[in-house]
């Protein structure tokens, strides 16, 4: 806590009044008590029935989960020997018999096999979906429309069904058709929206030098967040109207239709970014500089922002030349490295505690400032995930959910995002059995077994 | 049936029927207190989906992405960026330092299904216009707090941006070649990401509402949305270990990376699953590898000594072969595969032009242009464009006269009091060089006298 409050005090002080301040902290203190349970409180979709069906495809994995969390009742539907995607794993790292990507995303699923593929298992699916609010159909665009279980049968079946088609370039278009076979991943899926070809270095060795895929699931969890706010505004207009519909998402597309930049570019200027390692395109300095004993992010783009960090490094010698945010973003990068390269001489000279301090401390005065002229540069220490778990501010909110293995074998995964007050996304349970839930599932809706 | 699944489709996603179609989201009403980018994408969606977005920004300075733009180059004296953040939205410019601006964001926050704000945490409490004090005068409305930590906690003052967001969640060092380099993950994924997850709260909400006619508090977070990507936590846990960066690989399929092809392009290549083993090794004619123990099942494969391995016969392979070559055969086969595209390569694309994530869109203030929309295709509720942005306070007069009531003569006091304002004279901020104002029925509107 002692940490966690030096931190933040400096930053407090922009809410000048004494009134506001006690507003404040009587406000942390209600949503401490008001936000940080789920207990007892209803779920949103907790009469909402989604069945998911998939092959190694995370986007579908992932955004069934996500509904999970929200309340719904979740049932995957897996081949008799399992959908692949339980042995995807870093390193092939294994909990409960599933790979580390799974095993996060089985939160509060329910998993039952049905052979699709056989007329029973066909039926026993069309009776479960008869039943269901979604279906999330992962499977090769046409494969489920092939088995007589697509959108265009089903649709007949219950008009009210609102079925998700993730796949990499979706259910429609000449494209899609030409292109049906290609499975989904995550690194292909980044590639397609462009992701890779604005990071890293191409000034390095070769293969260094080569486009860099993002180090986290960048376009799965793009795809899966997609796909479920394009299910729960099917829902609401579901919810409104008794119509179900069909939903379709392009993996390939996620991150550049999302995030956008890519087009806007490549429209507007006619021609590719080139990539400018850690520089920023819009906001100088913004970026990762290597500190005695490590990294520090820095964001301090705004020219008064600017101004505080030559201060905090003590080079006010600079200020004359780069005194413009236009000085600072130009198409010149050949000109910015100049500055970079004296960015860089400066943070090597201190560790990242002195500078955070030192950010501090010019902070707390220049939120002090009557005119708000002296800016908010920010100095944080780059944290590595291992340095994140130490922070108490997580435990407080509790960022993180323990799956209990064994007796005193816990694992964690990362709680539901985000916290709502009255009816908040939660992990119930963590299981991932392959068929575990056929008993209860063919029962509750009448499958034959 | 392939052939007559795609006809199917194409049918029912028509691009061309669109604007026939009716919206989602009609009759919801967004209060948009947002900017940069975080809380702006949020409403973006409700937007696009057919929700009605007043945007509230600063007089004279407005959202400062307004003046932002990669290199600094403008487009029609707009950013390009901020434009493709803010479609179908409405823009007023209210003071809030002023008590009777408060009021003002007060009065349109009670008519409102929905507020979204993304200042520092504790900020719109501090000014009067937090949750605590909307919820008063409208019970039913959910309110989104968006921040980098959260409202509550020890952390919860702490500035952030995108790039701090992804140093604080652990993210930072995870892109980059295991080595002291580190890559930030570009285009200010720390916002648009967590801007998504937060459309999604909103939506759930909406859901949560229209069955029970409660609204509530949502306390979005930039770092806690990047940490549940991240297999990180559960492999530390598990293996004792860190889990780095590697460079193209990804350690959770093997093969996997980004290779160089004959032609000197790139692509993309990863194996999930043992079928997409088989697949890639008949095209490359080596089935004979499928034999040997080290490769034969997925957590054989994903060993790093045989993970490398196999990359290095991947990579050879495809130094001898064209993209097009080898995207052929990832359909024929059947495994994962994509050229990596570009900036110029994707607006080109028929493709995204044919789905309908990139369109053409003529707009009364700016012409034509070429947008962005998200991906997600509803075939009878569809997302569409129907207005670019505009400058600071253009839509002063329509919400308050319309919306709030006001006559044009009070709307006019409150200008010359100064509670409500227009753009400064910067490019972003204010209108078009070649754009006539005077004559904008919308920014000059009069409703007349109140019956």
């Amino acid at each position: 806590m002692k940490e966690g409050k030096e931190k933040t005090r400096p930053f407090s002080r922009h809410l000048v009044s004494k009134v506001a301040s006690e507003h404040l902290s009587n406000f942390n203190r209600l949503l401490t008590e008001m936000m940080a349970s789920s207990e007892g409180k209803p779920e949103v979709l907790q009469d909402i029935v989604v069945v998911e069906v998939g092959q190694a495809n995370f986007p579908g994995i992932i955004s069934a989960a996500i509904l999970g969390e929200f309340g719904a009742e979740v049932i995957k539907v897996e081949p008799l020997e399992g959908d692949p995607a339980r042995r995807v794993s870093p390193y092939g790292a294994s909990v409960k018999g599933v790979g580390i990507p799974f095993f996060m995303e089985s939160r509060n699923k329910h998993y039952i096999t049905l052979d699709l593929q056989s007329e029973k298992g066909c039926g026993n699916f069309k009776k479960l979906v008869s039943k269901a609010d979604l279906l999330i159909d992962a499977q090769k665009p046409g494969w489920m429309d092939s088995l007589g279980i697509g959108y265009r049968q089903l649709s007949q079946l219950h008009p009210g069904l609102v079925y998700v088609a993730v796949s990499p370039y979706g259910h429609f278009t000449s494209k899609a058709k030409e292109t049906c076979n290609i499975p989904d991943t995550d690194l292909t899926g980044q590639a397609g929206a462009g992701y890779p070809a604005l990071t890293g270095n191409p000034e390095a060795p070769e293969p260094f030098n080569y486009p860099l895929k993002a180090g986290v699931w960048a376009a799965a969890y793009m795809s899966a967040g997609l796909a479920v706010a394009g299910a729960l505004t099917a829902l609401l207009h579901k919810r409104r109207t008794g119509e179900g519909q069909m939903v379709d998402v392009a993996t390939y597309d996620a991150i550049s239709s999302w995030q956008g930049f890519s087009l806007v570019w490549g429209f507007t200027f006619e021609m590719p970014r080139v990539r400018v390692g850690n520089f920023d395109w819009t906001l100088f300095p913004y970026g990762y500089y290597e500190a005695k004993d490590g990294y520090v992010t820095v964001a301090a783009p705004a020219d008064p922002d600017f101004r505080g960090i030559l201060k905090i490094l003590g080079r006010w010698d600079l200020e004359n030349d780069w005194r413009f945010v236009f000085d600072r973003i130009t198409d010149d990068v050949e000109k910015l490295k100049v500055l970079e390269e004296e960015f860089k001489k400066e943070f090597l000279k201190h560790t990242r505690q002195e500078l955070v301090r030192k950010t501090l401390a010019y902070s707390g005065q220049a939120a002090r400032d009557k005119l708000r002229a002296k800016g908010f540069p920010i100095i944080v220490e780059t944290q590595s995930p291992r340095e994140v778990l130490q922070e108490e501010h997580w435990q407080i909110r509790k960022s993180f959910f323990e799956v209990e293995l064994a007796k005193n074998e816990k694992v964690k995964i990362p709680s539901s995002v985000p916290k709502m007050s009255d009816s908040p996304p939660r992990i119930k349970r963590v299981e991932c059995g392959l068929g575990a839930d056929n008993e209860k599932i063919y029962e509750k809706y009448g499958l034959n077994k | 049936m392939l052939e007559d699944y795609f006809s199917y489709t194409n049918e029912i996603f028509d691009q061309s029927r669109i604007a026939e179609k009716p919206e989602a989201l009609k009759g919801i009403r967004v209060l948009d207190l947002a900017h940069v980018i975080f809380g702006p994408v949020i409403s973006k969606w409700l937007a696009l989906f057919g929700a009605e977005v007043i945007k509230v920004e600063e007089p004279e300075e407005g959202d400062p992405w307004r003046t932002a733009s990669y290199w600094a180059k403008y487009w029609k004296d707009s950013s390009p960026f901020f434009q493709s953040f803010n479609p179908n939205k409405y823009f007023v410019a209210i003071d809030l330092k002023k008590p009777k601006g408060k009021e003002l964001v007060l009065e349109l926050a009670k008519k409102s299904d929905v507020v979204v704000e993304n200042f520092r945490a504790g900020l719109v409490e501090a000014w009067g216009i937090g949750y605590t004090t909307v919820s008063q005068i409208n019970p039913k409305v959910i309110y989104i707090s968006c921040s980098g930590y959260g409202q509550w906690g020890p952390l919860r003052f702490f500035p952030s941006w995108d790039l701090i967001a992804q140093s604080m969640s652990g993210v930072a060092r995870l892109t980059g070649f295991g080595g002291k380099d580190t890559y930030k993950l570009p285009d200010y994924y720390g916002d648009f990401f967590p801007g998504l997850l937060g459309a999604v709260s909103v939506l759930a909400a909406l859901n949560y509402r229209e069955k029970t006619g409660k609204g509530q508090f949502i306390d979005m977070t930039q770092v806690e949305a990047l940490m549940r990507i991240m297999h990180n936590w559960s492999y530390m846990d598990l293996t004792g270990e860190d889990l780095k960066s590697t460079g193209n690989v990804d350690p959770t399929m093997a093969p996997s990376g980004i290779f160089k092809t004959k032609e000197g392009k790139f692509v993309a290549v990863a194996i999930a699953t043992d079928e997409q083993f088989l697949a890639l090794l008949e095209a490359m004619g080596k089935m004979d590898l499928a034999k040997e123990r080290r490769f034969r099942e997925t957590f054989d494969r994903l060993q790093p000594e045989n993970a490398e391995e196999i990359c290095k016969i991947l990579e050879e392979w495809v130094k001898e072969k064209t993209e097009q070559e080898i995207i052929a055969l990832a359909q024929g086969k059947g495994f994962p595969a994509s050229p990596v595209m570009d900036d110029w390569r994707m607006v080109n694309d028929e493709w995204r032009m044919e789905r309908g994530s990139v369109v053409e869109f003529e707009d009364e203030m700016y012409g034509k242009g070429i947008w962005p929309v998200p991906t997600v295709a509803l075939h009878k509720t569809p997302a569409r464009l129907k207005r670019l942005s505009r400058p600071v306070g253009y839509h002063n007069h329509y919400i308050f006269q319309t919306l709030l009531g006001l006559s044009k003569k009070q709307v006019k006091e409150l200008e010359r009091e100064h509670v409500i304002g227009y753009w400064g004279n910067r490019v972003g901020q204010k209108p078009p060089a070649y754009y006539d104002m005077e004559s904008d029925s919308i920014f000059n509107f009069d409703q007349g006298e109140k019956k």
